[in-house]
């Protein structure tokens, strides 16, 4: 979800494999949504809403900071 | 194709719609032009359109629970139902204000009747298809 040059980037993939080659449905289940959600959010196509990436930083026991970066037009 | 029962539901609803109300609009398009213009002669075909409606929603909700999980719907498929319901809703008002406009004019009941119908009809359709490309495109 680009705007204004901007988009948020997340590790959840390298950080599902880092925990035992985690599913995206076991993380979805983690997290409360379904699994096409974290499908979405692993592939950019959507930006969680807070609540939902702090429980998944919370997942992974990593701060939010680890899991999603805001990137800038200017990096 | 991946897809969520949320959005198989949206695909069910449209093609519910679609066959359903989308065939009663043709029919009714056809009565209209060879000067059908009594409202209860609409009745039998409408209802035989809702129950098709009806019975394409029951049938493909139950094979969509049987072929996958029933996941509820979470706040993607919120977002996606509230942003494309945004997009579409004017379509209906334009409708409600076309229908008031023709009753000002004395426009006989049965075409303000089908106004009404064609523009509910537009708006659901255009949010199942805005639902749709939310879903595939990335909201």
């Amino acid at each position: 979800m680009a705007r204004s040059g901007a988009s948020i980037r997340n590790q959840i993939r390298t950080l599902r494999s880092r925990h035992g080659e985690m599913t995206q449905q076991q993380l979805a289940d983690h997290v409360g949504v379904a699994r096409q959600t974290v499908n979405a959010i692993e592939g950019g196509k959507y930006s969680p809403s807070l609540e939902v990436a702090f429980r998944i930083a919370h997942v992974f026991g990593e701060p939010l900071e680890e899991v999603f970066q805001f990137i800038t037009a200017a990096g | 194709m991946d897809t969520s029962f949320e959005e198989k539901s949206v695909w069910i609803q449209l093609v519910g719609l679609v066959v359903g109300l989308g065939g009663y609009l043709i029919v009714a398009g056809l009565m209209l032009s060879k000067g059908v213009g009594a409202l209860p002669t609409f009745v039998p075909v409408f209802a035989v359109a809702i129950i098709l409606v009806v019975a394409i929603n029951i049938a493909g909700h139950v094979v969509a629970a049987i072929v996958s999980r029933t996941d509820e719907a979470d706040e993607r498929d919120r977002l996606i139902g509230c942003r494309a319901d945004g997009r579409s809703s004017w379509i209906l008002g334009v409708g409600v204000i076309g229908a008031i406009m023709a009753l000002i004019l004395s426009v006989d009941g049965v075409w303000v009747a089908h106004l009404l119908l064609l523009s509910l009809f537009g708006s659901e359709v255009a949010k199942d298809v805005l639902q749709i490309v939310y879903y595939r495109r990335g909201i």
